[in-house]
């Protein structure tokens, strides 16, 4: 779907920012971009919708390159979310604003307005509320929905989280999860590692311009060599679950080794205990409780794991 | 150059010459543009304004800014070529004519724009913000809430292009295409007024509650550590700039337009 061969980019011609990066997203696939800032992820989003042309080797979108369409046709193949939601609003009302993709790609017809319609009832909107006026994670799920709504096979998530409160941030990635379950590729950038462990199927690890490892999240995030390359620490979760195999190695041979996410581990800890009191709280506290090691075989107290 | 209006770094003449020394020289240069009908007295400042350029190596920069003008004025030329029927008849309009002074004075537009906009551009180039303010303030004894005005409205350009930059990347994105005709341009760059207005306000709202929980109304004339003495050739830039502004008058007592 997307294929980087041997970029270099930069935005001024003198100074490479992007330096031979090869990597390949298939359809389909939920693909997170991770790294410090300055690392260049924001730059190789900004190339694979044209909006950026590579100095050196190609960008391909479906087979073609970037540097043969225009970024106003690529719109249509790829949505991209940005950062910042007000440089994206421009319209007086929510439908004017959801509306405003399909104008500009000249095919606001009766299925577009549907499709509008649809986005506002599942999104919850007020179509004829003020957007400036919405608070700030309000803001961000309209500027989602207003890319998603011309439903383009890539969607393209430029630090998506940023600014949102917890439930916000659930709320926004919820939304992407659907989308990627319907087929959608998605691709985001994103520095919260909790998100990233929780969603992105598969991980593309960034520094200084180039590309440190790529491969499932579940390999990058346990790889501490990777993680120390790329000046980045691994999600709370993995973490613990490294500290107690560390501490219990009779542990590597069951599923802690593997937990990636809250729920990972509380199903881990649970399946090694049996049935237990905890059962079945699949949820944030539960799993702290249950990481802490409490419970566990051979540990004394919670003292001796944490 | 780093952007547009922002320091550029240096030790030429211009970079060392006091901050007020070189506003002043700069608005008697442009004083002299507007008020000279002479081409050669319009072509002597231009030359003066290159020079300064050259002299702190920003010669590009001062050709591309001198054509930015140019295009600008232009459309002010027409329209004074279109409405001031003057000297020889050249071409009939069915409201009027074209005469040999019309185009004299459309030339002069073009020019006197140019050559009054070059030394306004390279103060800014050559001189730091803080120090143009600051210096105000001390020298000149403007007050610092006016100077800090002043130094936020150049320092907040760039700032405002650079989002404009980014409004139109995101509509870009979202499919739609900018490239076309000046018309076509305006019409989708209109509704982008609205985002860029928005992003200005919130701006302009966070550096106002930030300068004023810092301590902004405390500050006065003598907060200020740096000093800005004149020296012997702030003194005699300034008394050059003077001549040039008497030649302008001279010439435009005596009527002289060549």
């Amino acid at each position: 779907m997307i294929e980087f061969r041997n970029v270099s980019a930069s935005y001024v011609a003198e100074h490479a920012l992007l330096k031979d990066v090869s990597f390949t997203i298939g359809k389909g696939e939920f693909v997170a971009f991770v790294g410090t800032n300055g690392a260049g992820k924001s730059t190789t989003m900004r190339l694979c919708n044209g909006l950026l042309k590579p100095m050196a080797g190609a960008v391909l979108v479906d087979g073609k390159p970037t540097t043969e369409l225009k970024t106003s046709e690529l719109a249509r193949k790829v949505g991209f979310l940005f950062q910042n939601p007000d440089r994206q609003i421009c319209c007086s009302t929510v439908r004017d604003e959801l509306e405003f993709s399909f104008k500009a790609q000249g095919k606001l017809d009766d299925a577009a307005r549907a499709k509008v319609d649809a986005a506002i009832e599942r999104f919850g909107f007020d179509p004829d509320a003020e957007p400036y006026l919405l608070n700030r994670g309000t803001r961000q799920l309209l500027a989602l929905a207003s890319i998603i709504v011309t439903e383009p096979p890539v969607i393209i998530l430029d630090e998506p989280t940023t600014g949102l409160d917890y439930l916000e941030c659930v709320k926004v990635m919820e939304v992407i999860r659907d989308l990627h379950e319907q087929g959608h590729t998605v691709i985001m950038v994103c520095h919260d590692m909790e998100v990233v462990a929780d969603y992105a199927d598969r991980l593309i690890a960034m520094t200084r311009g180039s590309l440190v490892a790529e491969g499932p999240t579940d390999e990058i995030l346990r790889n501490r060599e990777v993680l120390s390359r790329a000046d980045l620490i691994a999600p709370q979760c993995i973490s613990i679950a490294q500290a107690l195999c560390n501490r219990h190695p009779e542990l590597k041979a069951t599923a802690i080794a593997n937990a990636r996410t809250v729920e990972d581990l509380v199903a881990a800890i649970e399946e090694i205990r049996g049935a237990s009191p905890c059962a079945g709280a699949a949820n944030a506290s539960a799993g702290t409780d249950a990481a802490n090691g409490a419970v566990l075989p051979g540990a004394s107290s919670s003292q001796e794991v944490r | 150059m780093n952007g547009f209006l922002e320091y550029v770094p240096g030790d030429s003449f211009l970079h060392k010459m006091n901050p007020v020394a070189k506003l002043a020289v700069a608005l008697l240069m442009v004083f002299a543009c507007f008020i000279t009908p002479s081409f050669m007295v319009l072509g002597l400042i231009l030359v003066i304004d290159f020079f300064m350029a050259y002299s702190c190596g920003m010669i590009k920069q001062t050709l591309g800014l001198s054509k930015a003008v140019a295009g600008f004025s232009v459309i002010l030329a027409l329209i004074a070529l279109l409405s001031t029927p003057e000297g020889l008849l050249l071409v009939a309009l069915p409201w009027g004519y074209i005469g040999s002074e019309s185009v004299l004075a459309a030339i002069r537009i073009v020019l006197r724009l140019v050559a009054a906009a070059v030394p306004l551009f390279l103060v800014f180039y050559v001189t730091k913000l803080n120090d143009l303010a600051n210096s105000l303030v001390k020298v000149c004894h403007v007050p610092y809430k006016y100077a800090f005005v002043f130094t936020s409205t150049v320092h907040f350009i760039p700032v405002f292009m650079n989002d404009m930059a980014g409004i139109m990347e995101a509509q870009t994105a979202r499919g739609v295409e900018f490239d076309g005709g000046f018309l076509k341009k305006l019409r989708l760059m209109v509704p982008l007024c609205v985002p860029l207005l928005v992003s200005s306000v919130r701006k302009t709202n966070s550096a106002a509650i930030a300068a004023e929980v810092r301590g902004f109304n405390l500050r006065t004339r003598t907060s200020g550590y740096k000093e800005y003495p004149f020296v012997a050739s702030d003194y005699l830039y300034m008394l050059f700039a003077l001549l040039l502004l008497a030649a302008s008058i001279v010439s435009s007592a005596l009527g002289v337009l060549f």
